[in-house]
């Protein structure tokens, strides 16, 4: 009966030590805590910030439908780091809604490109007109569903493939021809995202040039049906 | 009891250390891929779909647009030859030779990206219309004051930045988008 009393005395006399080891599994805890918020911060700004060009540019415009954006100016707010020289054209796309169709042509003194961005800003193709069949952009956005629409919509319309069932190589390549042909330099672009939007850039190549370069590319874009 | 306590120290210690951390990755320029010629630095991956999490979430809350890698590279100076922060309470002499793009542009925004309004109310000039010498190589003067020959206009805030474009760069034909790239140097003439 006697010892009981002596050692509850003892137990709660902790040493420094004792006490700095207690608070090891906090500090982990906050240490893990910490990393796993920054790395989760990092890879959700870009879906909620408002500053993004998506929220701030594209939303404004309407799915399908080319806008022009104010020239660059120290009075217009556009996005920070915007070339002067350049005037853009924006079209929001929204794959739900069905595929993207893009096309952009320059008028052969302004350089001309076109830039596809999604909803978090990564870029998925850029290219100038330099580098587009006979200087022309046509591009069709699509998901890899719609893509893959498209292609068995495409197998079942040509008539002679039944006919080349047998040999399926060369009822393949066929279809990859006449695709060519029907499509005429199309650009396929399988998305991995649903929303973004393209950007269409006209350069001036030298002050007071702008308003020539934003009117000599030739840009349209529109949510393409599908076929019924 | 103690034990409980605990728990609200720890969550808001991870809080602080989880924004703290986002905070200082995203100010300034996080040094993945970058290409430094100089005071140039260059980033071509922020255009491509190769961007990293870090990079994307700094462009997304910067607000800006960068530059697809098809359409073009963009150099980012903020600093002299010797290293000094730009001033435009200084004269700069940006000279150099062709460089390997279709066509470029010479920029000057302030710290934040912005343009700054100026009594030319230019802001940049173009390599279509610089005066170069018959060589090729040209010299440019940025400098709040007019002066003679190429001449681009500074605005009155004290710090700025100036950016490049190439577009076309040679990029996308052989090598890698820098082979046989010589960027213009940055050089401070007179303050006042």
């Amino acid at each position: 009966m006697l010892m009981i009393p002596e050692k509850m005395r003892l137990t709660p006399e902790k040493t420094w030590l004792d006490r700095a080891i207690d608070l090891i599994p906090w500090l982990l805890a906050a240490l893990f805590g910490g990393v796993a918020l920054h790395l989760l911060a990092i890879l959700l700004l870009p879906h909620v910030t408002p500053y993004a060009a998506y929220r701030r540019l594209a939303l404004q415009s309407p799915v399908g439908q080319l806008s022009l954006l104010p020239r660059p100016s120290p009075e217009t707010s556009g996005p920070v780091f915007s070339d002067p020289f350049a005037a853009l054209a924006l079209c929001r796309f929204d794959l739900a809604q069905g595929p993207l169709r893009l096309r952009a042509r320059g008028d052969g003194d302004h350089p001309v490109s076109v830039s596809l961005r999604l909803a978090d800003g990564t870029v998925i193709y850029s290219a100038n007109d330099r580098q587009a069949p006979m200087g022309q952009f046509n591009i069709l956005v699509v998901t890899q569903d719609q893509a893959d629409a498209l292609d068995v919509a495409s197998e079942s319309a040509d008539p002679e493939d039944a006919d080349k069932g047998a040999d399926k190589n060369s009822a393949k390549d066929h279809d990859d021809k006449s695709q060519d042909n029907k499509s005429q330099g199309e650009l396929r672009l399988i998305s991995p995202g649903k929303k973004g939007f393209a950007l269409v850039r006209a350069l001036s190549l030298r002050e007071g040039d702008y308003d020539a370069a934003a009117a000599g590319a030739k840009a349209e874009c529109a949510v393409e049906k599908p076929a019924p | 009891m103690s034990e409980l306590r605990k728990l609200p120290v720890a969550l808001i210690a991870a809080l602080a250390l989880g924004l703290a951390a986002t905070f200082l990755a995203l100010k300034g320029d996080p040094g993945f891929g970058a290409a430094a010629f100089g005071p140039w630095t260059s980033r071509p991956r922020l255009g491509s779909a190769d961007i990293d999490p870090y990079a994307r979430a700094a462009t997304a809350v910067e607000g800006a647009v960068p530059l697809g890698s098809g359409e073009g590279l963009a150099f980012v100076a903020r600093a002299d030859d010797a290293g000094a922060p730009l001033d435009s309470r200084c004269d700069y002499i940006v000279s150099g030779a062709a460089l390997p793009a279709r066509f470029w542009t010479l920029t000057a925004y302030d710290v934040e990206g912005r343009l700054r309004p100026n009594p030319a109310g230019r802001y940049g000039l173009t390599s279509a219309a610089l005066l170069r010498r018959a060589d090729g190589a040209f010299s440019i003067v940025a400098a709040r004051e007019a002066r003679p020959g190429n001449w681009l206009p500074l605005g009155s805030r004290s710090r700025f930045t100036l950016v490049l474009r190439a577009y076309e760069a040679a990029s996308s034909s052989v090598g890698g988008p820098f082979e046989g790239l010589v960027m213009p140097r940055i050089a401070r003439g007179e303050c006042s």
